[in-house]
């Protein structure tokens, strides 16, 4: 099936207050494409916390650096990939908080669900190191139109 | 994202959250939830209102929550919407924080 690139790149500044611009993207590409309620949220979810990650980890909470977000589609999956040229930052890395069942509230690392939401509510996620940056490619699975 | 609170028998306190938890909706709670967190002992986060949530969000309930605990308290969240609630149980969140359905069970599980 043909791959299809629905939107023009968006590229971010590396602020929080950037994240809304994403999310306005993230509607209209949704609009764009059909897609249900349940995937835009999930969509919406994955961009929050990957976007927080690559501004608060990546950067180091600095204004000033790019994010780039580039978007297509392909066998019935959407594909969004977030590019910085940030410091190397790996979901591997991040053991999903409670991975084993958490004893107690006091156990659970309060900051720590982000990656863990990721994995659960992307259908896929690829993490790639680039040359001076990194590359999270999060793939959604959409209904044809 | 709007809180307010109100208090009922058996001192426990409702806090109503209004809207989305994203990260500036957790901005928009976090004060008023430390304050929360050192002052209520039992507390009943009604969620029906809340359209999304985040890490960011998730937080920001988690915090105060394991606040009041430590100081003998109680916590239950009430109400959360089909998403907000998988994101709740995908955290493992619902395992610590009970989550309810029903107000009757929730305002007995805070005595």
């Amino acid at each position: 099936m043909a791959t299809e690139e629905a939107q023009e790149p968006l590229v971010l500044d590396s602020r929080l207050a950037e994240l809304s611009r994403a999310q306005s993207w993230a509607q209209s590409l949704a609009q764009h494409l059909g897609l249900s309620e349940k995937t835009l949220y999930a969509i919406r979810l994955c961009l929050e916390e990957a976007l927080a990650n690559v501004v608060l980890h990546g950067y180091r909470s600095e204004p000033g650096h790019l994010i780039v977000m580039r978007n297509w589609s392909e066998s019935n999956m959407l594909f969004i990939a977030i590019e910085d040229d940030a410091q190397e930052f790996t979901p591997e890395d991040s053991p999903p908080p409670g991975a084993s069942e958490p004893a107690s509230l006091e156990s659970l690392t309060p900051g720590g669900y982000g990656i863990h939401l990721l994995r659960h509510f992307a259908d896929s996620l690829v993490y790639e190191r680039l040359v001076e940056g990194n590359r999270l490619t999060m793939g959604f699975s959409i209904h044809p139109r | 994202m709007t809180i307010s609170t109100e208090s009922m028998d058996g001192e426990i306190t409702r806090v109503f959250l209004d809207g989305r938890l994203d990260i500036d909706g957790a901005q928009a709670i976090d004060l008023r939830m430390n304050v929360l967190a050192g002052s209520a002992k039992f507390l009943l986060i009604d969620m029906r209102n809340v359209s999304f949530i985040g890490s960011m969000g998730l937080r920001s309930i988690v915090v105060p929550a394991q606040a009041v605990r430590r100081r003998g308290g109680r916590v239950a969240l009430f109400g959360p919407v089909p998403m907000v609630e998988e994101v709740i149980k995908a955290s493992n969140i619902d395992q610590v924080i009970p989550v309810f359905h029903e107000l009757e069970p929730a305002l007995a599980a805070l005595q």
